[in-house]
């Protein structure tokens, strides 16, 4: 499969909104019942009330939820018509998603969360690794089960875990909720790198705390 | 790691509970199966359990008889036929009676003695025995020597019966085999003595058999040409299995007796089958409830890890990477038991083998039963591997 250069909407509608897709809040929304695009390597910060269905929107992105009217593409192709094993491959290697409630296994340590996804993918070596987390400061909590950890902290392992992959866009739901401003800006500065260094696209979900980037195309749900 | 995670909400309780459960159920299936293929290997091995499948039958003499054997004592053409038709009849043999007059002598201890008695002879392949001498040539310048197959019982008669009471001596088979024998035949203006000897002795046959082609060369010269042919009035049938109600059931409604109590022994090994077969039956509906414990225990397990599943899934693990960390925890349980089931069908049949060797049955090779086990244990695996897919895909 070739990079996904764009990911357009055609008309897409959640369908727990057909009831309200008369209301201000879809009609003024950039995304639902319009024709839009997100290009690569641009960067696109949705701003959005909560309940305005920006989780949905990650979800019908990454392919867990189909429960929306009309079209989403990845370059041409109608996402519709991907089977689970191609799923999986973008899953992969195409896109890499933060889901807002993070998803780390509790009974597993930071560590082997994060080995996890990077065994799938072979992305990042364990030293590069154990550097990202000490970016952090979370080195020390390799070992300790991410149950245990405060949620910020399980915040950053899980963007850690969110970058072993290689993407040509990264979806990030409300990534740094729990994070102070220091912790975000470091937290943008890695994105941004990693984003740069593959030359792809950066899409962020913010409801009050959003990441720290500079040079971004705001994007109202 | 992955299967650290999944394994968190395997119950050990069920899955032991549905090994044991499944165990118990194909060791049940298993060894009926083993015990079926055993007696059913005397069942149809000919002569290893002494003609239960060979049945001789007559019709009942009536109240008054009048005079010779008539047709209420004899078969016709038409009902040998129907015979022959019968699908449980595998093959029907006539007896051929003698049309003559015989007696015979013997010097036995310095005694004379002689009686008057009676031929009769059946085909070749009914018999038990392949004694040595049985060919018989017609040949009336060097006389051969008239080979005789005796009934068992008539033997035994002799020695626990006449002899002891008349103070004669009892004799072995071996022995009457040395004893040289004169049969007279007189009939159609004819008497002449042959040799003859005994040659053997038959328990199927309660008769005095001499060969087929003897019979029917003596019934050509010594036959009264006035007095018609004898219709048979015994019969002998091979057939598939004795105890078959369908065989007591045609008797019956034609009026037909069946010698000795064959059937009833045929009978035996017909129930013994007919209670394997509903043992087996209990085994099948055990191994059911088993497997549809196995199905509750995976579906709940899915359930239960279903998070979890979700969760790997948006990792990008796919289901089937998933599905065989669960395909290896079936298969290694599902093996597991068909090892179990098999230990238990062997020493089971190991403990009934000299039992049945006692009664003259060899045990049968094991292979149906670990056939059947292998067949049965596959199907329960692909069902298990079937639902384990579908449950996983459908949390994609």
């Amino acid at each position: 499969m070739q990079r996904i250069d764009s990911i357009s909407f055609r008309n897409v509608l959640p369908q727990v909104f057909r009831e309200v897709s008369d209301s201000t809040a879809i009609t003024d929304s950039q995304v639902w019942l319009a024709d839009f695009s997100l290009k690569r390597p641009g960067q696109y910060i949705i701003e959005a009330a909560s309940g305005t269905g920006k989780s949905s929107l990650c979800s019908f992105m990454y392919g867990n939820r189909h429960d929306y009217d009309g079209h989403i593409l990845f370059n041409q192709t109608d996402i519709r018509s991907f089977s689970m094993e191609d799923w999986c491959r973008i899953r992969r290697s195409h896109l890499a998603l933060l889901p807002q409630e993070m998803r780390l296994f509790p009974e597993l340590t930071a560590g082997e969360n994060i080995l996890l996804k990077n065994r799938l993918t072979d992305f990042m070596t364990e030293e590069r690794i154990h550097r990202l987390l000490e970016v952090f400061e979370l080195d020390h909590k390799y070992n300790v089960p991410a149950g245990r950890l405060s949620i910020g902290q399980q915040q950053r392992v899980a963007l850690i875990r969110t970058l072993c992959q290689p993407f040509d866009f990264i979806l990030l739901d409300e990534p740094v909720s729990h994070l102070d401003a220091a912790n975000n800006a470091l937290a943008a500065q890695m994105i941004l790198h990693e984003a740069a260094a593959q030359q792809a696209g950066i899409i962020v979900t913010s409801v009050g705390n959003p990441l720290l980037i500079t040079d971004y195309t705001p994007v109202t749900l | 790691m992955v299967w650290n995670l999944l394994k968190k909400n395997i119950s050990a309780p069920q899955i032991t509970g549905y090994a044991v459960a499944n165990l118990i159920g194909l060791a049940i299936v298993l060894t009926a199966v083993k015990f079926y293929t055993d007696i059913h290997s005397t069942w149809t091995a000919g002569d290893s359990f002494v003609s239960t499948d060979y049945l001789v039958v007559s019709k009942p003499v009536p109240l008054i008889a009048t005079g010779a054997a008539n047709s209420a004592t004899t078969f016709s053409d038409a009902e040998i036929e129907d015979l022959r038709a019968q699908p449980w009849a595998q093959q029907v043999g006539v007896f051929t009676g003698s049309d003559y007059n015989v007696s015979a002598h013997l010097e036995l201890g310095g005694r004379h003695m002689s009686t008057a008695l009676f031929f009769e002879s059946i085909p070749d392949e009914f018999y038990d025995i392949t004694p040595a001498g049985w060919d018989w040539t017609p040949d009336t310048c060097n006389l051969p020597v008239v080979p005789i197959v005796m009934s068992k019982d008539y033997l035994a008669l002799y020695n626990y019966g006449f002899a002891p009471a008349r103070g004669m001596p009892q004799i072995s088979e071996n022995i009457i085999g040395r004893v040289p024998l004169t049969v007279a035949l007189a009939g159609n203006g004819h008497y002449d003595r042959y040799p003859a000897k005994i040659v053997g002795f038959s328990s199927r046959l309660n008769t005095i058999a001499v060969p087929q082609t003897f019979m029917e060369w003596a019934n050509e010269r010594y036959r009264d040409s006035l007095t018609p042919h004898e219709p048979p009035g015994r019969l002998i049938i091979k057939v598939n299995s004795p105890g078959d109600p369908a065989i007591t059931e045609y008797f019956e409604e034609n009026g037909i007796e069946v010698g000795g109590d064959k059937a009833g022994s045929g009978r035996a090994v017909y129930l013994m089958s007919v209670v394997t077969a509903v043992v087996v039956v209990v085994g099948i509906i055990i191994t059911v409830l088993a497997v549809f414990i196995l199905m509750l225990s995976i579906f709940l397990l899915m359930q239960k890890n279903r998070e979890k599943l979700r969760d790997l899934m948006l990792l990008g693990y796919s289901p089937h990477q998933i599905c065989v960390y669960y395909y290896r925890l079936v298969g290694f349980v599902n093996l597991a038991i068909l090892v179990g089931a098999l230990l238990f069908m062997f020493i089971a049949s190991s403990l009934w083998q000299k039992p049945l060797r006692a009664l003259d049955i060899a045990g049968s090779s094991p292979l149906w039963a670990i056939l059947s086990g292998v067949l049965i244990i596959s199907l329960i695996t692909a069902l298990n591997f079937f639902t384990i897919r579908r449950l996983v895909r459908r949390y994609f």
